[in-house]
């Protein structure tokens, strides 16, 4: 049989060849989008500066935390990054340095698991309200605007107020779980909105029809089809919502609930400083502040860029 | 509309009732796991067992149902809120006084705190959104942007720390110096609400907690504003002659108002809490405060009833939202 009539010629003006054609997508477009940015890098770095204290904190300070003595309580930080103790001692005589480099281990513990947590619930509550509709949609979102009515920080709260206990404990989790379990009960509600408007607007598009005409069951066109959609605006709301999270458990430190001791936190470690900050030890206060802030600072900007980089209208 | 409306209010209704119920279970539950807070009536004293059955009867803790856990307890449910029919908010375990009239007493002084703090939140963020979206893009644009998110970050308690602990004292000497000891606006630094001046105490906290959520506000300006700016109606009505001041005015901020009336009800809740906290440091007497010695205390029917009464603001002030929409926008008419 002769091909020479059906072989196409190499170029059709006007057509790509699909595989060597570069293929763009959102994720992809978006992280181009913000290498280009000055601010998102450095925000990164700090982030990641952040991560390796928690990870790796002997990186960092040669000290331990919870050596401590009387005797060299509260010595101002004189030699500035050298000596014995680069940022001074705190009121109880431990080495300030080390206390908040082993502090960020429990804040940024209790912000990602406090994600994690909320993030799933809302997926999986949002997916089903927004796929399922009806009864499903209905008892979902009234459980919602049940939970939104109750702000975060009350409702978390709430929660720790009620059924705090007086026990403390060595290991890390124990000490970090009811403040996270408290938060995650009331921040899921914002990444199930998200992702009820993405699943409902995603639903009656031609792709998950074709999914269901070639019979995929509901659960896989849900997790298959529909949540790669729906991920898209929960991405862009993580980084923003971390650094509240870091904040939030600050609040809760300073009103005596959060994260327990003896694992510290920049929360704590600031609800502590505030006592010395006005009597000439500012620096105690100083120091946490600036790690807080500097991490939120960073989580906020990283946040703003990738919600624009990630906006379809924007593109 | 009407439809819509009554619609809506039955649904916050049925909220408002979960809500209530969720309250009041959660703290059936706390009683079944944390002991009878009726104990506290006793202070340090151990009481003996008919002293304490009676005071639990006093508080209505005396059903069986406080002795198991995870019963969410109906039948005091339903008498609670037979009592809340009757305007009976309960009494406090310490002090045996009337919830009613502490709320009473105290929620004036959160709504003074709270129009300081909504005046500058919408006067900020409208003034820094549109001088941003009028230099799209460029230094002003993105000093409001990074300047609006540092602000953001550093949370309200911090604000009022630092300045409680470190600025006010100065600040209250400095002005004092000018203008004299007696003089009320000497007040207006004082680092902990006064009784006595009310109004001028409590104007710097409203204005620091107005700061919260600014960035998330500006953006929102910045962006409605922006779309309005090249939307048609806008062309339109320079094509037709109209000033330049009266397009701003009437098309492009009114407009771009729409977003901005449903961050502050979705904000609302946001800045409670803000309210919360601040309440806590600088020391004004108002449901904040209330509500978190409250917590700390065990004093169910004021927790029950203030997360009540912020439910019921909330709700209300979604609706409000919702109504809002179809005055300010000409294009949303509900069925």
């Amino acid at each position: 049989m002769p091909d020479s009539a059906e072989t196409l010629p190499d170029t059709v003006p006007g057509v790509l060849k699909t595989e060597d054609a570069p293929q763009a997508s959102l994720w992809k477009d978006a992280f181009h989008r913000m290498v280009r940015r000055v601010d998102v890098l450095i925000a990164a770095l700090l982030i990641l500066a952040a991560v390796a204290m928690a990870l790796f904190p002997t990186l960092f300070t040669d000290a331990d935390p919870r050596s401590c003595s009387g005797r060299l309580a509260k010595q101002r930080p004189e030699t500035w990054f050298t000596g014995d103790h680069p940022l001074g001692t705190d009121a109880f005589g431990c080495d300030f340095a080390a206390k908040l480099v082993y502090g960020t281990r429990p804040t940024l513990l209790l912000a990602v698991t406090v994600i994690l947590i909320s993030v799933l619930i809302g997926l999986v509550m949002g997916i089903l309200s927004g796929y399922y509709g009806g009864w499903t949609d209905a008892v979902i979102s009234r459980a919602l605007e049940v939970f939104m009515v109750v702000p975060f920080l009350l409702g978390a709260l709430l929660l720790l107020a009620l059924f705090r206990g007086r026990s403390s404990s060595e290991d890390l989790i124990p000490s970090v779980a009811p403040a996270a379990l408290a938060l995650s009960v009331f921040g899921w509600m914002e990444f199930a909105r998200y992702v009820r408007a993405a699943t409902i607007e995603t639903r009656n598009l031609d792709y998950v029809a074709a999914a269901r005409c070639l019979g995929a069951k509901d659960r896989r066109i849900m997790f298959r089809h529909i949540m790669p959609n729906a991920i898209v605006p929960v991405t862009a709301i993580v980084p923003t919502t971390v650094g509240g999270i870091i904040v939030t458990e600050s609040v809760l430190a300073v009103l005596g609930l959060g994260i327990r001791p003896p694992a510290t936190s920049w929360g704590i470690l600031l609800a502590e400083g505030t006592g010395w900050a006005a009597g000439g030890y500012l620096y105690l206060l100083a120091w946490p502040m600036a790690f807080l802030l500097i991490t939120v600072f960073a989580f906020a900007t990283f946040g703003d860029a990738l919600r624009d980089a990630l906006d379809p209208k924007l593109r | 509309m009407g439809r819509y409306v009554i619609r809506r209010l039955l649904q916050a209704l049925l909220t408002l009732g979960l809500v209530l119920f969720l309250m009041h279970w959660l703290m059936a539950l706390s009683v079944q796991v944390r002991g009878n807070p009726a104990r506290l009536f006793f202070g340090d004293r151990t009481p003996n067992a008919a002293a304490l059955a009676q005071v639990e009867a006093m508080y209505n803790l005396d059903d069986s149902c406080y002795d198991r856990i995870g019963d969410p307890c109906v039948m005091p449910f339903v008498e609670r809120l037979q009592a809340y029919a009757a305007g009976d908010f309960g009494t406090t375990l310490r002090g045996n006084r009337d919830v009613g009239e502490l709320l009473a007493i105290s929620i004036p002084n959160t709504l003074r705190l709270f129009a300081f703090s909504i005046i500058t939140l919408v006067v900020l963020a409208m003034v820094f959104g549109s001088w941003a979206a009028r230099h799209r893009g460029r230094l002003q644009d993105h000093a409001v942007r990074g300047g609006t998110i540092l602000v953001d970050s550093v949370p309200v308690f911090l604000i009022m720390l630092i300045y409680t602990s470190l600025i006010a004292v100065p600040l209250t000497r400095w002005v004092r110096g000018i203008f004299g000891d007696e003089a009320a606006i000497g007040q207006l630094f004082r680092p902990t609400y006064d009784v006595d001046y009310p109004w001028m105490t409590i104007i710097i906290p409203g204005l620091l907690l107005g700061t919260a959520g600014l960035a998330s506000m500006t953006r929102l300006v910045r962006a409605s504003q922006l779309e309005n700016y090249h939307a048609d109606f806008v062309r339109t009505a320079h094509a037709k002659g109209l000033s330049r001041s009266r397009v701003a005015r009437v098309h492009i901020v009114r407009n771009s108002l729409i977003p901005v009336v449903t961050a502050i009800g979705y904000n609302f809740a946001f800045i409670l809490t803000g309210a919360v906290v601040t309440e806590g440091i600088v020391q004004i007497p108002g449901m904040g405060q209330l509500l978190w010695n409250a917590l700390l205390t065990t004093e169910v029917s004021i927790v029950i009833t203030s997360f009540v009464i912020i439910a019921v603001v909330v709700l209300a002030v979604n609706l409000l939202v919702d109504l809002l929409y179809a005055v300010l926008d000409p294009r949303i008419r509900y069925a």
